[in-house]
């Protein structure tokens, strides 16, 4: 029963995370590879938090959160003031450069990791109830996105995504919005690693590497960008797979480089012939200005 | 105890250790250039080259000459396949730039995990040690690695410089890099342009792993944070400055060699994602020196105009 409520918690989480990061990448149209940093950001502040300062593990989630969403903010503000590709090249080196500060510190555990994290509810209430704290964030989550979406603010999204010169004429700032759905999106990555902290009672910074970053963008890929229930399709479906083949036991070196195939080639894949996923929205991929009939983006 | 002979040892071993990294920094920069395109796919590139020479080598014991051209060949073909079935049908679908950005990502990660799964997790090199016999000229250790390693470097430069300026191919090159829709209005072809700058770009990060491979040791993921170092080095240059890029590959990496004296070695890799971040906070459009213009006698300085307009920059 217990392998079964970790793979419930595990796919809740990576629906969270792959909801959160349809929000950055699928409405905001903001390219960005460092959605498990956040993850790994939110998990390391609440656990040493609670375990090390004494701080209740509701308040120390409270603060993971926090620290992903200020530090989306130092990574967005600068590189979005420049350009929105510089926030994926600025993206690329926070996510390999937070891992390796977090490997070099003493207080975060290094490469061995961060151990005998303070378990939430789990003593008291049993694991049940930590299943059904993830479910109920999970839903949260989805129908918080869903909500953006289909609001006043989720058109503005679209319209500042679709064409940010027009959006910028009426008097909207564009930047501040993408830097608004980034610091929400990388939050909601905060709120997920702190949970999975919690539960699990051990990070390591292997756990948050770029193999992470492929899963999720796999997981809004497979499932269907800029809809509701895409990523959570492609979340239940990417998770799937990896429990299918820990079946056929195989060694950890083979496993992992087998995991990273599947998720890369099926972005691969899904991306030249079926770029609107399985749950599909309409043109996702193409260029604004193409969509109009008129010179596409990618031309030079 | 800091002397001037311990300075000098930092800063020859740093010449010759960016001799690689101005070849990726190139590669990138051309690319970038011609194709106006951020292509993290030549990690894959690097990592197939290195992988190539690795098997020749040490499975099929060739002699370093085949090895050599082995790697070349498959990189080259690499590289043709990469243009021609990924970018250029890319191109034709009209997709977005996220779109691009995500394949060359992916393709990359893709590459990089075909490596981890045949040849494992632990870092390998082309040859069986990467120590090389040392000489001391003065006080400063000079080993067999550095004089050829330098002097690649400095022949592909010469050799890139004279076929971008005198070729015909070269200058058609420029042409496209300048204005694409134009360069085709005067019969230019594009599609065989940008295969040219990618197969360069190819031939450049093949030369920058062999050198690498024969030094260092790679990791599947290897190819990945060389080009970081490659992206750094082209932000900091001036996107669409291939000189300006090889010169700032060349600082960046002295700086890295010479942090050893106030960091600690476990710390060395972090700088270079405080390059990137740098080079993205304060430094956009490049690192621009005022320039010295003497006219009739007299000395002005003025800051050199930016050609890169953001909105250009939004499309590279």
């Amino acid at each position: 029963m217990e392998y079964l409520y970790g793979i419930i918690i595990i796919v809740g989480l990576y629906v969270i995370l792959a909801s959160s990061f349809n929000l950055i990448i699928g409405y905001g149209g903001l390219i960005s590879i460092a959605h498990p940093v956040f993850f790994a950001l939110g998990a390391y502040a609440s656990a040493v938090l609670s375990r090390d300062f004494g701080i209740p593990v509701p308040l120390a989630m409270l603060a993971g959160m926090l620290v992903a969403f200020v530090s989306s903010i130092a990574l967005a503000l600068p590189s979005l003031r420049v350009s929105g590709d510089y926030l994926l090249i600025a993206s690329i080196g926070f996510q390999l450069g937070v891992l390796e500060v977090i490997k070099n510190l003493r207080f975060t555990g290094g490469p061995g990791g961060f151990t005998n994290i303070p378990p939430f509810l789990i003593r008291d209430l049993g694991r049940e109830s930590y299943v059904l704290l993830v479910m109920v964030v999970m839903i949260a989550v989805v129908l918080l996105v869903q909500w953006i979406a289909r609001s006043d603010y989720g058109r503005a999204m679209s319209a500042m995504r679709d064409d940010e010169l027009a959006f910028a004429s009426v008097g909207r700032d564009a930047m501040w919005m993408k830097i608004a759905i980034f610091a929400l999106g990388s939050g909601i990555a905060g709120v997920a690693g702190a949970l999975y902290a919690h539960y699990f009672r051990f990070i390591a910074p292997e756990q948050f590497e770029i193999l992470q970053s492929a899963a999720i963008l796999t997981m809004v890929v497979v499932g269907g960008m800029r809809t509701t229930w895409g990523p959570v399709v492609g979340a239940l479906l990417l998770e799937a797979v990896p429990q299918a083949i820990t079946f056929l036991q195989l060694p950890p070196s083979v496993l992992g480089p087998i995991q990273g195939l599947l998720f890369t080639g099926l972005v691969l894949v899904f991306m030249f012939f079926r770029p609107q996923g399985l749950v599909p929205a309409v043109d996702v991929w193409r260029a604004p200005q193409a969509r109009a009939g008129k010179a596409e983006e990618f031309r030079p | 105890m800091l002397d001037a002979t311990i300075l000098l040892q930092i800063l020859w071993t740093s010449l010759a250790t960016s001799s690689y990294y101005v070849l990726f920094a190139v590669a990138f920069a051309l690319v970038l250039k011609v194709t106006r395109l951020f292509n993290f796919a030549q990690a894959a590139i690097m990592t197939i080259a290195f992988y190539t020479a690795f098997v020749a080598v040490q499975w099929l014991m060739w002699p370093v000459w085949a090895a050599f051209g082995g790697m070349m060949a498959v990189t080259l073909a690499a590289s043709y396949l990469l243009e021609r079935i990924g970018f250029e049908a890319l191109r034709k679908r009209g997709v977005s730039v996220m779109f691009v950005f995500v394949f060359t990502l992916m393709v990359s990660e893709f590459v990089a995990y075909v490596a981890m799964l045949i040849f494992g997790t632990w870092p390998q090199t082309i040859f069986p040690t990467i120590f090389w016999p040392a000489t001391l000229i003065g006080n400063i250790a000079i080993s067999a690695w550095d004089l050829p390693a330098i002097a690649t470097t400095l022949g592909s430069l010469a050799a890139l410089f004279v076929f971008m300026r005198f070729s015909r191919v070269g200058q058609f090159m420029v042409g496209v890099a300048d204005n694409p829709d134009l360069a085709e209005l005067y019969g230019i072809n594009k599609r065989q342009i940008f295969l040219v700058a990618m197969l360069i770009a190819g031939v450049f990060s093949a030369l920058g792993m062999f050198l690498y491979g024969t030094r260092a040791q790679v990791l599947p993921q290897t190819g990945v944070s060389l080009m970081l170092f490659a992206i750094a080095a082209t932000i900091m240059g001036g996107i669409g400055n291939i000189a300006g890029a090889a010169i700032t590959a060349v600082i960046l990496g002295i700086i890295q060699n010479a942090s050893i004296l106030v960091i600690s070695s476990e710390w060395q890799g972090f700088l270079l994602y405080l390059f990137l971040f740098l080079a993205i906070v304060f430094f956009p459009n490049g690192l621009r020196l005022p320039r010295r213009h003497v006219r009739f006698g007299t000395a002005t300085r003025e800051l050199a105009p930016s050609p890169d307009t953001p909105a250009a920059e939004s499309k590279a």
